[in-house]
């Protein structure tokens, strides 16, 4: 095999088209980050937040203020919940750290706190904690595995009691989902 | 002297023809009709019809038993086929005028492993398509062309580019076309073999039907950047040439994309949805028997208009 001359048109046509497709896939990057930013204006019990486009929005009542799951992913879909809870007036973010920890070690299945540190969000102070549990289907003709969930809730007080802002994805989608959810926190207002 | 010397072996040019210069023997493979390329991609394409048709009727007589490891076993086979099709063939056909088996080959398995290394991390990984592109209309369309396009289209033309296209073999227009059909077929059976791996195997009739849409599309956008660049090596192109036909074949890859999650999309009934697999595959065959059939007029028409300038 004997290697034919690279022309200079040649050359600088390979480099044009390189740089055509990194134009293209930057072009591509943003297409994906206008997609994933667009959100929509949800408000009751007076909260406001903007929950993402395209996700399953549900108001259960009680003390679910908002459930938004997002439709696009498989298995496990990941959620947003915010729920408010009342607490004792000198109670503090102790006492709803405690009170939500014993609710969700009785219904959650192996349920572990995975770490507890003080958030500021907005101006203002907060707690948030890490966990994780195991979620089966209850459905035992089922045939899936169960799945591993992790969660993080961040956690406010307020003069009625407290507002907790939860967000619970597969283990395998946890860590990929963590900025928009921060978005999504970022625009509660309450 | 550059300017006189033959454009594909390097030796001293005779003959001029497009603007490139050529020694006597490449001049006359320059300006050959080569039909057997044509016929090996319509074979490719009507056998693979044939051989849809025939494992969906298997499928719905005999409903076949598998096992987890056996359906894995026959889904990765099966996405094989369509690539042994098209060697088969253009083997078959390639007999008069030869093209060296091992470089065609080389090719198929160059398109598969940037499939494989770049081309899924990429699109699945990186741009996590599957979390976005279906949102609306204009967002799988843009996504379509601009991420999952251009990244196939790319690694396609490069593998042709940066193996194939130097060499002393690369020596007809139409070459450009059988490399490139080449490497969109080892694209295409990663593709498939990745859907079976993920998915622990598939359903036989629905799943065949897949692989047959997705090697005949990703072999006619392939064809699309296969011209261009088989016009690129034998002709003083533009700038904008090579550019231009990426652009085309992401631009069909992406529409392509759309239209056939349209086309496929069953209606809603009281019992429930139905996808319609079957008009997916009526619309590949037609975009692949377009795209190829363009590609091959094109440069017979242009070797014939060479020839009538000489």
């Amino acid at each position: 095999m004997i290697p034919s001359k690279l022309s200079l048109g040649d050359r600088y046509s390979e480099i044009a088209v390189a740089l055509l497709t990194l134009v293209a896939l930057l072009a591509g990057w943003l297409t994906m980050n206008r997609v994933q930013s667009r959100a929509l204006p949800f408000q009751a019990d007076g909260v406001s937040a903007s929950v993402p486009s395209g996700w399953i929005q549900s108001e259960p009542g009680s003390d679910v203020i908002l459930q938004a799951r997002e439709r696009a992913s498989s298995g496990f879909q990941t959620n947003y919940t915010i729920t408010r809870q009342l607490t004792s007036a000198d109670g503090g973010q102790n006492e709803a750290v405690s009170l939500l920890t014993l609710q969700y070690g009785q219904e959650l299945t192996a349920f572990r706190i995975l770490g507890q540190q003080a958030v500021t969000v907005n101006g203002r102070e907060a707690i948030e904690i890490a966990y994780a549990y195991v979620e089966s289907d209850p459905n035992v003709s089922h045939a899936g595995l169960p799945v591993v969930v992790r969660g993080a809730d961040t956690i406010f007080l307020t003069d009625q009691g407290a507002i907790i802002v939860s967000y619970r994805a597969s283990e395998a989608e946890y860590e990929g989902g963590l900025s928009a959810f921060r978005r999504f926190l970022n625009s509660i207002q309450f | 002297m550059l300017e006189t010397t033959c454009c594909v072996c390097g030796e001293s040019g005779v003959h001029s023809l497009g603007g490139r210069w050529f020694c006597e023997r490449h001049h006359q493979t320059a300006t050959r009709e080569r039909r057997g390329a044509w016929r090996s991609n319509l074979g490719l394409i009507l056998a693979l019809v044939v051989f849809v048709g025939l494992v969906y009727a298997l499928d719905a007589f005999f409903h076949p038993a598998f096992t987890p490891s056996t359906l894995l076993l026959t889904g990765v086979l099966l996405a094989l086929v369509p690539a042994v099709i098209w060697l088969g063939v253009f083997y078959q056909q390639d007999r008069l005028e030869p093209e060296p088996k091992g470089m065609v080959l080389g090719v198929f398995a160059l398109g598969a492993l940037l499939a494989a290394a770049v081309g899924m991390p990429l699109v699945e990984n990186v741009f996590h398509v599957s979390d976005w592109l279906y949102t609306d209309a204009l967002t799988t369309i843009l996504g379509g062309i601009l991420v999952v396009g251009f990244t196939q289209e790319f690694l396609k033309y490069a593998a042709v580019r940066y193996s194939m296209y130097n060499s002393a073999e690369f020596d007809e227009a139409t070459d450009g076309v059988v490399y490139a059909t080449a490497a969109g077929l080892g694209y295409a059976t990663v593709l498939n073999v990745m859907f079976v791996v993920q998915n622990g195997g598939v359903d036989l009739g629905a799943g065949i039907i897949r692989m047959a849409v997705v090697a005949l599309a990703q072999a006619g956008f392939a064809g699309i950047t296969g011209y261009f660049l088989g016009r690129a090596k034998f002709e003083h192109e533009p700038l904008w040439w090579m550019p231009l036909g990426v652009t085309l074949a992401a631009v069909a890859n992406g529409l392509f994309n759309w239209v056939r999650g349209e086309v496929t999309r069953g209606g809603v009934t009281l019992s429930g949805g139905a996808a319609n697999p079957w008009s997916g595959l009526v619309l590949a065959a037609a975009v692949a028997f377009a795209c190829l059939g363009a590609v091959s007029w094109l440069i017979r028409r242009n070797v014939q208009s060479a020839l009538a300038a000489k």
